[in-house]
């Protein structure tokens, strides 16, 4: 009983201790939210960069598949049958006729087939574009987690 | 109660920052729930945005372009930029775009106007330059700069080869369509459609951007080399016969794969404007197989294919010419009006004699012979993957036009109307053990990087595997003995000549004019191609033995070293080992 009455004597002979209190807690709370807004706004400013720099990829993309596009085209266009004719005849190359040919049996030899344009490794399912590590919820990642260690554990 | 001296200077401080803190979060409020300003947001958070995905590339069968993608501009010119029109006219002519052309879009122009193209599909190298200027002219303190002008980068059908397989292939127009050949039959697929839509400006909604698919590209079964050879051949011959037209078609009768196809005249697909000149009035695009006739002796073939298979007749049976028979009341002769005495199916053949075929056709019955011809597809399209394919005529009986005499004319390729490639399908079953192959020009199509290749369909069998065998060994000692111009030494080939006159529009035959057509198969043991030869109305001989049978034999020259085909003594030699 002795001790309260003794606080509250204290506090009747120095009231600034309390509004220094009130000044701390609020510059606590002041501190706090400008921790969260810093990392709100540090969380925001990444994906935006992300953002820009996902759209800036694409333009990219978009600009190398145009230049590829003009590249194979002018390609085609300088190995063309009329341009390579002419510079064969040019190196003094001329067309075989049938007589001129020496046919010789080379053991294994297979014939010229037609093309497979088919990109390597195209039967491989497409990598997801953005990793589950971004969208799965902390449940799920303790239960893919859980499911990789008991597939990859359990050696006797 | 003793009052600290400055604790006035605390509830201060304390209030400023209490009422700054407030209305900070009254302000954040007010802004969220503010529907005028959330309105604002949506408008600039959303744009407009046009996608132009390429479209599909077509490779010939060995992996060569034949038509591919370049990418050419839009310029426009914004008006609410308040550009100085005679500066951006006279930057537009420096850079070599058609003035005219931009002087006419903008006085199409309404005069409320806020942006105009002024011109499309211009050539990188032509927007370069004026880009150049773009650059050179920005910041030029008099505002006669070019900032208003803008670039919009597209692409534009390209044609490496230029008028190489033109008929096969068709062009694109700058609506991004496909017309005829290739480019018309698989429009749907090759185009990627170029698409107008809304998309978030707002780099954090990135993900939501659209993946617009460019079109699928297709492996054709052409052979480049062989097409040009092809082309090359026809051009010569063209030119060495006088004949008004022409058309080759070389097709792998194993599995229907069309290896060539050529047809005068041909388009530079990179110049597809100028198709009304070059093919004026109701000229064919692609002979092969738009444009029906009377093949003549060609159709000989199937006729006595059709007599040997129903047993009608066998290779030495003997058939006594008398240099005409009667069908249907009506007399028919042979091509010289000679009487050809005793001959066997062989001799028929290699005299090449309308009275022994004509013979041959009434001994079957019309309606066996009838059965045999839709059996090799004559009067119905072949189904091939290409526009604008014609069905030809074969009339049969109950037709409203057939008579008795069809019979008869009908044995020898008059009277019935089939496109070249009609009779590459039906030979084909002549040379693949009476198997006849689905034609088609689409090798295979390419999606997501991975490569569906075109099945062998067989469409049906009119014949067995031995008459086939028969035909063929038959068709090849004709040519033989008679020292055919197709003879190409070292091989086997079995082949027959047509020569067919034209029928009149009013009824009869010109006179004057006739077509001569080849069509002919090899090596005989192991058929690897049937080619198809057709002069249109040739004007230095009037036999197919003369003008056709030796386009045939240049034709075969070239195909056997493209084709890696040694004679026939050396391959057997080797399959032997």
């Amino acid at each position: 009983m002795n001790n309260v009455t003794q606080i509250v004597q204290k506090v009747r002979q120095a009231p600034w201790r309390v509004q220094r209190q009130w000044i701390g807690l609020f510059l606590l709370a002041l501190v706090l939210v400008a921790m969260i807004a810093s990392l709100y706004l540090n969380v925001t400013v990444g994906a935006t960069l992300a953002g820009r720099e996902t759209i800036s990829l694409q333009a990219t993309i978009t600009t190398n598949q145009r230049v590829n596009a003009d590249s194979e085209t002018k390609l085609a266009a300088l190995t063309s049958i009329s341009a390579m004719q002419k510079r064969a005849s040019a190196m003094g190359f001329t067309p075989a006729n049938p007589d001129e040919i020496v046919y010789v049996a080379v053991p294994g030899y297979v014939a010229q087939s037609a093309v497979d344009l088919s990109t390597p490794g195209s039967n491989q399912p497409p990598a997801p574009i953005i990793l589950p590590e971004y969208t799965e919820s902390w449940i799920d990642y303790f239960i893919n987690k859980q499911a990789s260690s008991d597939s990859t554990g359990g050696q006797p | 109660m003793r009052k600290h001296p400055h604790a006035w200077r605390y509830l201060v401080t304390i209030s400023v920052l209490a009422l700054l803190g407030i209305a900070i979060l009254v302000q954040i409020v007010r802004i969220q729930a503010s529907p005028e300003v959330a309105s604002v947001i949506d408008q600039g958070n959303y744009v407009w945005k046009d996608y132009f995905p390429p479209r599909g590339e077509i490779y010939d069968r060995h992996g060569s372009l034949l038509a591919g993608n370049k990418t050419v501009y839009e310029i426009g010119l914004d008006l609410t930029a308040n550009p100085d029109m005679p500066t951006v006219l006279l930057a537009v002519q420096m850079a070599g775009l058609d003035i005219n052309e931009v002087n006419f879009r903008i006085s199409l122009a309404p005069s409320d106007a806020q942006y105009i193209i002024l011109d499309d599909f211009v050539s990188a190298d032509h927007a370069r330059a004026l880009m150049t200027l773009q650059e050179a002219a920005s910041g030029d303190p008099t505002g006669k700069n070019l900032d208003a002008v803008y670039f919009k980068a597209h692409y534009a059908r390209s044609y490496p080869e230029n008028d190489l397989a033109s008929n096969v292939l068709g062009f694109v127009t700058e609506d991004n369509h496909g017309y005829l050949g290739i480019e018309e039959k698989y429009d749907n697929i090759l185009a990627g459609i170029p698409v107008r839509m809304l998309v978030p400006a707002n780099p954090r909604l990135a993900t939501e951007y659209p993946t617009i698919p460019p079109g699928q590209s297709i492996i054709l079964t052409i052979d480049r080399e062989i097409q040009a050879a092809i082309e090359n051949i026809l051009d010569q011959a063209l030119e060495r016969t006088k004949a008004s037209s022409g058309t080759i078609v070389v097709m792998d009768p194993r599995n229907g794969e069309i290896l060539a196809m050529s047809s005068t005249p041909r388009l530079d697909l990179n110049n597809y404007q100028s198709i009304t000149t070059v093919f004026p009035g109701e000229t064919p695009f692609n002979r092969a197989i738009s444009q029906a006739y009377e093949p003549g002796s060609v159709a000989k073939i199937l006729t006595m294919s059709a007599a040997l298979d129903s047993g009608v007749v066998r290779p030495d049976t003997v058939f006594f010419d008398e240099g005409y028979i009667l069908v249907g009341g009506f007399r028919i002769v042979n091509w010289d009006g000679g009487a050809w005495g005793f001959q066997d199916m062989t001799g028929c053949l290699a005299n090449s004699l309308n009275v022994c075929l004509a013979w041959v056709s009434t001994k079957m019955e019309s309606e066996s012979f009838y059965s045999y011809m839709q059996r090799f597809g004559l009067g119905h399209a072949t189904g091939i993957d290409l526009a604008q394919e014609a069905s030809g005529r074969l009339k049969i009986p109950g037709d409203g036009d057939w008579g008795p005499v069809e019979l008869g004319t009908n044995a020898y390729g008059q009277g019935v109307s089939v496109t070249p490639l009609q009779m590459v399908v039906a030979a084909s079953a002549l040379a693949n053990d009476g198997k006849m192959v689905y034609p088609h020009v689409l090798y295979a199509q390419l999606q997501d990087g991975k490569q569906s290749n075109t099945r062998t369909q067989i469409i049906g069998t009119p014949i067995s595997a031995e008459t086939a065998h028969t035909i063929s060994g038959m068709l090849a000692n004709a040519l033989e003995s008679e020292s055919s111009a197709a003879l190409v030494p070292g091989y086997r080939i079995a082949g027959k000549t047509g020569t067919a006159q034209i029928p009149l529009s009013g009824g009869g035959y010109d006179a004057r004019d006739i077509n001569a057509s080849f069509i002919g198969w090899g090596p005989v043991d192991d058929p690897r191609f049937v080619v198809y030869v057709w002069l249109e109305k040739p004007q230095t001989n009037r036999a197919a033995s003369v003008v056709a049978a030796p386009i045939f034999k240049e034709v075969i020259e070239k195909l056997v070293v493209l084709l890696d085909i040694p004679p026939d003594a050396i391959r057997q030699q080797m399959v032997g080992q």
